[in-house]
């Protein structure tokens, strides 16, 4: 097995998931989701903006979300990024994957033991 | 609060982006910082502290370039509207191109071994279809060569395939034809040719002048042959080859009009050919060939036509038959001859068209092995890697990059492999290039066949593709689950991938077995020839030949003298146990005639068989070591003018004349007319062993000998042709070829101006003739070895892999008390029914297969049962010692371990 890619991939792969799975069901600004991965998670994952925009940049490049920006009354106009048809069939993917492979890890440690 | 936009702006100074990209990220990601700091603030931070923090989000290094190629990446998107969900063809392919050159350094063994097969795959291939592209497709370096034919009389009756044309034919031919835009006539013909120092032999022809009409070429220098040139009688001119221009005048083109020495003969050089005219072959010299179309002649001339446009060679030869057939009332002979018209490719290079075509089979048949045992080994290392998928889908990888992944893996191996076989492929030509040159005639160039070996490279690349692709696209899809988390998925591949790799192993078998049989089939061919007793003993045994030029050696006694003196001085060396003199020693040409025995009914001529006829002195039956079944051989009384011609026959000529009558003190005469050789009776005073005067893997013809000095003196013109060229044939005590020294000073002592040429041993001459036969079977030999050994690869590999995936299950068994031997059986059996399969397979394909070879066989039977028996028993054998390692393997299998492990 070669271990330093998949450390890597599995790093991208969960942030990947982590904003898919925020835009799912409404549009959301960057500031927002890094907030929300942050609150969400009690504070043990967090995403600087060195590293949250690239990702952000990336998946609206590979066509998973679409960001546009939006001007409201009275307020500076902002980012929202949501997710596209072709995003919401990869985090269906990459749901479902993760739950597989979290299971997997699960039966692995429990094998272990038994 | 902090002017964010300028701290920013200052970081990407260097980014190069587009002012409008630069901008909307400038904002946006202020607007995310303006944020962070408010909410810093409104949980209490001072505003130093606020803007500390702030900046810390900046610092990461790798911001800007993660900035940048994110940001390229999503403009590219933008611009060239790729599909969703590809990252792009290039960055992704550079990445798929550095997994799979870490890989291959990681796996080097399975590297290797695959570029190895690949190798041995390509490069064969492409030097045998090479070899035979050049002898049989490629163009000849004539213009429009297709429309080139060969012109030959045969008669079968007289048991001849060829006879050559003879000249009422042929100017009867020309003049009449309707098919031909002209036809040309030659004949070889060697020449003593007097330049600096000693003479030298030179191969020259004679040729009609329209043969540069014939090959549509112009001369280099000067001019063609006149019309007055090409008739008995005319101006004796020369034209030069271009390499022997070359090599003796250093491409001086003051050249026309000098004058050189042939045969002692004054020549005018009028004219230099062409590079092409390479035909006929190896001629450095051309003189007219100078045919008298009203005197009747023998059958000594070769053809070459050039049909016209849209004339089929069945055609021509139909318009010839019809003018030969209606010469018959005046040439009662052509009943018997025919013309034959053949392309000149194939009456040249048309004897090599079998092996040829064998070998390219068998070659081929490698390159299938091969890709065979590629598809195997990938198949199997894919399964292996299922895993290694499983955790990249896991993680997002989506199924087209994992295809792509291995795919791209795939083809890197493929190219690295063809490049490998390519480059081995071109050593290989280079070395047997040489080999194969002086075999075959000059005007066959050998080139590597590029594009054929792309065509290797490319088909070894798509059953790697395909057959890499069923298993890749498994992994893609693969169940996470299992592969990941369950021992199951480790003890059960697919049932379709475990039939499939029975299948390509049992293949392999097959077709090993079919190539060795085949293989085993000609080289006890091959053995078999070398056994045939050639009727005459070629160890220690040294031949050359001698042409004494017909101006200082004119009537008979001068050659006499001249042979009776070389051959006394030679006796007299030491070493020398016996020489002779001979007009055709085996494998050393033809004169022929049709005999008639007395008292025995004459039938039709075309019931009588052209006879070989040769002429030889005392000494030289010993010399060459042939043996007299009865009688006596010549002695130096044999030789005295006045004594009535003796004659010595061999088997075949006995048979067919008296059967199995004793043939001593019987009469036999040669019909015709002109010089005191015919119809005069000669007494047959010795009975000799068949000799195999055209090979050892020919028939024997019947032969006649008669004394030397008798046939030089009652030659006709005719005959003289044939003595023209003797062969002196000494046998020693020693190495022969320590003799041709001494020898060649004697001769330069008796006649500085007659050239020794042709020194060679027998052995060396029989091994000559041999060598078709003999590169074709060791070449089929290697090609099985070769296929034996990728077959017992892949049977190692599939049951290794069969054993890996059965760690688990074995290891449950051992651990509730199965014998390690029961395991290791069990392996065995399993491993060994996929090599009995593929034996029966490739048996009933080695019965088909082998009805190819008949012809090359030699009278070994193409269902031999011994080579079949042989074969089987090594198969089966090496078959065993590739299953023994992984059966070992499992049966060493420790409980323990096996269930812990995954």
């Amino acid at each position: 097995m070669v271990f330093q890619p998949v450390t890597r991939e599995l790093k991208k792969g969960s942030a990947e998931l982590l904003v898919l799975s925020l835009v799912e069901n409404r549009a959301r600004h960057g500031y927002e989701i890094a907030k929300l991965i942050e609150t969400r998670s009690g504070g043990s994952l967090s995403f600087q903006v060195a590293s949250l925009y690239p990702l952000l940049y990336r998946l609206e490049g590979r066509g998973w979300i679409d960001g546009h920006w939006v001007e409201k009354a009275g307020q500076r106009r902002k980012r929202y990024y949501r997710i596209t048809a072709v995003g919401r069939k990869v985090l269906a993917a990459q749901r479902a994957n993760w739950r597989e492979f979290v299971e997997a890890i699960r039966l692995i440690t429990e094998n272990e033991y038994a | 609060m902090p002017e964010w936009k300028q701290v920013i702006r200052e970081r990407f100074a260097s980014a190069k982006l587009d002012a409008e990209s630069e901008s909307a990220i400038i904002e946006e990601l202020a607007q995310h910082l303006d944020e962070l700091y408010q909410d810093l603030r409104a949980s209490g931070h001072t505003d130093e502290e606020c803007r500390v923090l702030v900046l810390e989000e900046l610092r990461e290094e790798t911001l800007l370039a993660n900035i940048r190629s994110s940001v390229g990446r999503r403009r590219r998107a933008e611009t060239l509207a790729i599909r969703p969900g590809t990252r792009g063809y290039v960055p992704a392919m550079n990445h798929n191109l550095k997994v799979a050159f870490r890989n291959l350094r990681t796996k080097q063994l399975f590297s290797l071994l695959v570029i190895g097969l690949l190798a041995i795959g390509i490069g064969g291939n492409a030097v045998v279809f090479s070899v035979f592209n050049s002898l049989f497709w490629h163009a000849l370096p004539f213009s429009e060569s297709e429309r080139l034919v060969d012109i030959d009389e045969t008669a079968p009756q007289w048991n001849l395939e060829y006879v050559g044309v003879s000249n009422a034919d042929l100017y009867r031919w020309r003049k009449d034809s309707t098919s031909f835009v002209s036809m040309a006539f030659y004949r070889g013909m060697n020449f003593n040719l007097i330049m600096t120092g000693a003479a030298q032999r030179v191969e020259g022809v004679q040729v009609s002048r329209e043969m540069l009409d014939v090959l549509g070429l112009k001369p280099l220098l000067g001019r063609n042959f006149s019309s007055e040139e090409d008739r008995p009688g005319g101006a004796k001119v020369v034209l030069l080859n271009y390499g022997f221009w070359q090599q003796n005048f250093q491409n001086d083109r003051q050249v026309l009009g000098r004058i050189i020495k042939l045969d002692e003969e004054p020549y005018a050089i009028i004219g230099v050919l062409p590079k092409e005219a390479m035909f006929p072959d190896r001629a450095k010299l051309w003189i007219p060939l100078a045919a008298d179309p009203n005197v009747a002649s023998g059958y000594y001339v070769s053809a070459v036509g050039r049909l016209k446009p849209g004339v089929s060679i069945a055609q021509a030869q139909a318009d010839l038959l019809r003018i030969h057939k209606a010469m018959i009332p005046e040439h009662r002979v052509n009943e018997i001859t025919s013309p034959v018209v053949t392309a000149l490719r194939e009456r040249f290079v048309g004897n090599l068209k079998t092996a040829g075509f064998v070998l390219l089979g068998a070659v081929g048949l490698v390159l299938l092995i091969a890709c065979v045992n590629i598809a195997a080994l990938i198949m199997v290392r894919s399964a292996f890697r299922a895993r290694e998928m499983a955790i990249r889908a896991a993680i997002g990888a989506t199924q087209r990059q994992i295809v792509a992944q291995l795919l791209t893996e795939n083809l890197v191996l493929a190219f690295i492999g063809g490049i490998t076989g390519v480059t081995v492929a071109e050593g290989c030509l280079r070395a047997v290039i040489p080999a194969i040159a002086t075999r075959v005639p000059g005007w066959v160039k050998f080139s590597l066949d590029i594009r054929f070996a792309v065509f290797c490279i490319a088909i070894t690349a798509a059953s790697a593709l395909l057959f890499g692709l069923a298993p890749s696209l498994d992994a893609a899809r693969v169940d996470i689950r299992r592969a990941l988390a369950d021992a199951a998925a480790r003890t059960t591949p697919s049932r379709v991938q475990r039939v499939t790799l029975a299948g390509l192993v049992v293949s392999e078998i097959a077709l090993a077995f079919a190539l060795s049989v085949s293989a085993g089939l000609l080289v006890q061919a091959f053995r078999k020839v070398l056994e045939v007793d050639p009727g005459f003993r070629p160890e220690n045994v040294v031949t050359f030949r001698v042409a004494l030029p017909e101006s200082s050696y004119s009537g008979p006694e001068q050659p006499i003298a001249y042979f009776q003196t070389l051959l006394t001085q030679i006796r007299a060396l030491p070493g020398v146990e016996s020489a002779g003199i001979t007009s055709a020693p085996p494998l050393g040409g033809h004169w022929g005639g049709v005999y008639e025995a007395e008292g025995v009914s004459r039938g039709h001529e075309s019931e009588n068989p052209t006879v070989l006829q040769i002429a030889a002195s005392s000494g030289y039956f010993e010399a060459m070591g042939m043996t007299l079944l009865a009688g006596r051989v010549f002695n130096e009384h044999d030789a005295q003018p006045n004594v009535p011609v003796v004659a010595l026959v061999n088997e075949s000529f006995a048979k067919h004349f008296w059967q199995e009558e004793n043939p001593i003190g019987k009469r036999i005469r040669r019909p015709g007319r002109g010089s005191p050789l015919f119809n005069s009776w000669y007494e047959v005073v010795g009975l000799l062993r068949d000799e195999k005067h055209d090979g050892l893997d020919q028939k024997a013809t019947p032969a006649v000998f008669l004394p030397f000095a008798k046939v030089v003196a009652a030659a006709d013109k005719n005959d003289a042709r044939a003595l023209n060229e003797i062969s002196v044939t000494v046998r020693s005590s020693t190495e022969p070829k320590m003799l041709i020294g001494p020898m060649r000073s004697h001769m330069q002592e008796l006649d500085a101006e007659v050239p020794m040429y042709q020194a060679k041993t027998m052995v060396e001459q029989i091994d000559r003739s041999l060598w078709t036969r003999r590169v074709y079977s060791w070449l089929f030999s290697s090609f099985a070895i070769v296929a034996i050994l990728l077959s017992a690869a892949g049977v190692y590999g599939t049951v290794s892999y069969g054993v890996g995936q059965r760690t688990h299950e074995i290891g449950i068994r051992m651990a509730i008390g199965a014998r390690p031997s029961q395991v290791m059986l069990e392996v065995l059996r399993g491993g060994m029914a996929l090599v009995l399969i593929g034996a029966a397979a490739g048996f009933m394909g080695a019965l088909l297969a082998t009805r190819v070879l008949r012809t090359l066989l030699f009278g070994v039977s193409p269902r031999d049962p011994m080579i079949y028996l042989t074969i089987l028993a090594g198969i089966l054998l090496i078959g065993m010692l590739a299953n023994l390692v992984p059966a070992r393997r499992a049966a060493n299998i420790d409980p323990m371990r096996a269930l812990h492990f995954q």
